[in-house]
């Protein structure tokens, strides 16, 4: 069940009613209805997985609550080993299990070795790379005695299965959801509004935007091997749009969701294309599962090789980067776009300028040249390296890269339906000038139009009208696959 | 005494965190966290830790440097070193 999608309409406005309305009165049956709204949301997708997913919460739960009042710490250790290779053993045989015996067998076939091991018919529980990050950062978290463990199981089980953010995030740790879930809700009018808002931003992005610069880039990929190079940098340019417009509108639906249930959940971008940098990138860019990976991956490597210097910090960062590219998935495609990303923060590093903070355009409408090519350079770099992430292996991507590097660079662009994508790139202008135009809010629209009621319903209506005209020509989402 | 002792090792940080985190009006109390300092970050976390273990010639372990919740916590786990 997807968020634009005629089924998930009918659901929410059903779930909405019942949660607001009906069993609004006790947060006990409010949580329980939340829990029965999340399974039955999971099980649309697939049935199958939902007892994995009752298993894993439970385990988790118990988990929890033992490493809490375990004074012994060999006992301890021993319990969160248990949970943590759950989650991450569970993620590695269900994702990357196929993926290792096959790149196994062909090591030992180029050796020269007989050996064939045969894969699984593994179907991969939907949203298994999202709960799985909960449940780890969960029981660290409690190891650590930076929360306590959740003695409420409808609570925990909820904190696991929330269902606006199950299938793609955002990732929210322990520590900002469960007191929410916690605390009495009450309906919020500003806060339902808000919420409305910002889920008909990500629709728009997704439908308006992510969809219509799908086609083209699918075509162009699709293709690649005849096309030129110039034809290939329009195919990674529009790719780069989609995969922003569709994963952060996912997000934004997805957040906005929440907010309808009074639920406040993790921002997942911050306008990454206005980076002046990579590692500002970086900062913007999937938010939930950097921080994720920065708090539980990042800084314990870095506090392991602290003695080591700036090498310690080059090798923390290619390996965190490294994970991040095997996130996505069982494809060397992605390991690779992992690791390029963290050579690309070497020269920062060495600089010392990785965490230098360069707010754009502060105090004015426009950047500065400086800027803007800044702006310009980062976008680029991150343009090419999606060229890998959308690629379908390796050897694609490097004929698309050395396409770019030819003569025929030079060349216009030839690609069906030409003419039409230039209406394409037009609103996709007229939608960076509006993220421009709201970089400082929350989400861009938040306050758009703020004090002129006619202009801002004008402008849901426009988005509104755009929205229906796409309808129905749904493409999925590329971060449900992960 | 106790009280002294931790109020001279949290000067003592206080020096540190200027240093690194290139602030000159910076000033930490036991209840500071990272959300209240614009520039200490993941990164600039490492090299306090860093610094602060060359200056009071200790060693923190991995686990320890994870748990502190504030700057009274770091202050917690030198005064036991000392």
């Amino acid at each position: 069940m997807i968020f634009n999608s005629t089924t998930f309409i009918i659901f929410f406005f059903v779930f909405f009613v019942l949660y607001w309305f009906v069993f609004s009165r006790s947060l006990k049956i409010q949580n329980l209805i939340l829990l029965v709204g999340s399974y039955v949301f999971y099980a649309w997708a697939d049935w199958r997985f939902l007892a994995f997913l009752v298993g894993v919460s439970a385990l988790n739960y118990i988990l929890g609550l033992k490493i809490e009042k375990q004074e012994k710490i060999s006992t301890k250790k021993i319990l969160l080993y248990i949970g943590v290779l759950q989650g991450i053993g569970g993620l590695a045989f269900f994702k990357y299990f196929n993926f290792f015996v096959a790149s196994f067998n062909d090591v030992s076939q180029k050796l020269g070795l007989s050996l064939n091991f045969h894969t699984l018919n593994l179907i991969i529980p939907l949203g298994i790379s999202f709960f799985t990050f909960r449940t780890v950062s969960y029981l660290l978290d409690v190891d650590k005695g930076k929360i306590e463990a959740t003695k409420n199981w409808v609570v925990f089980f909820n904190y696991v299965s929330f269902f606006p953010s199950i299938l793609s995030g955002p990732i929210d740790k322990a520590r900002d959801l469960v007191p929410q879930l916690e605390i009495n809700r009450k309906f919020e009018y500003d806060q339902a509004t808000d919420g409305m808002r910002q889920i008909l931003w990500g629709l728009f992005k997704k439908i308006v935007i992510a969809d219509s610069c799908a086609v083209y880039a699918n075509i162009i990929f699709d293709n690649s091997a005849v096309c030129s190079g110039s034809t290939l940098v329009v195919g990674a340019f529009f790719f780069t749009i989609q995969a922003y417009a569709d994963f952060s509108g996912y997000s934004d639906m997805a957040i906005g969701i929440a907010r309808l249930l009074g639920i406040n959940i993790s921002k997942n971008f911050d306008f990454p294309f206005f980076s002046q940098n990579i590692a500002e990138f970086w900062r913007k860019w999937h938010i939930s599962f950097t921080s994720w990976l920065t708090e539980y991956v990042f800084t314990p490597l870095c506090i392991t090789f602290r003695d080591y210097g700036k090498f310690g910090i080059i090798i923390s960062i290619i390996i965190n980067f490294t994970i991040c590219g095997i996130w996505h998935g069982p494809n060397w495609t992605y390991i690779l776009f992992g690791f390029l990303h963290g050579c690309f923060f070497i020269p920062l590093i060495i600089k010392g300028t990785l965490n230098k903070r360069r707010k754009i355009a502060r105090g004015s409408t426009l950047p500065s040249i400086k800027e803007f090519i800044n702006v310009l350079m980062t976008f680029t770099l991150i343009m090419f390296s999606f060229v890998l992430f959308r690629a379908n292996n390796v050897e694609q991507a490097l004929n698309y890269y050395s396409e770019i590097l030819s003569n025929s660079l030079f060349q216009i662009p030839v690609y069906p339906s030409r003419f039409d994508s230039i209406i394409v790139l037009f609103i996709t202008a007229l939608f960076f000038l509006v993220e421009w135009i709201g970089r400082e809010n929350h989400y861009a629209i938040a306050t758009i139009f703020k004090n002129n009621s006619i202009a801002r319903w004008m402008f849901y209506y426009i988005l509104v009208i755009s929205i229906l005209v796409k309808f129905g020509k749904v493409q999925d989402f590329i971060y449900a696959q992960f | 005494m106790i009280f002294m002792q931790r109020n001279e090792i949290l000067e003592q940080i206080n020096t540190i965190f200027i240093d690194i985190l290139d602030n000159e009006d910076l000033v930490i109390l036991e209840n500071t966290t990272a959300n209240d300092v614009d520039e200490w970050d993941s990164l600039t976390h490492i090299q306090l830790v860093v610094a602060v273990e060359r200056h009071f010639k200790i060693r923190f372990s991995s686990k320890e440097i994870q748990s502190w919740t504030n700057v009274g916590k770091m202050v917690d786990s030198i005064f036991s070193k000392l």
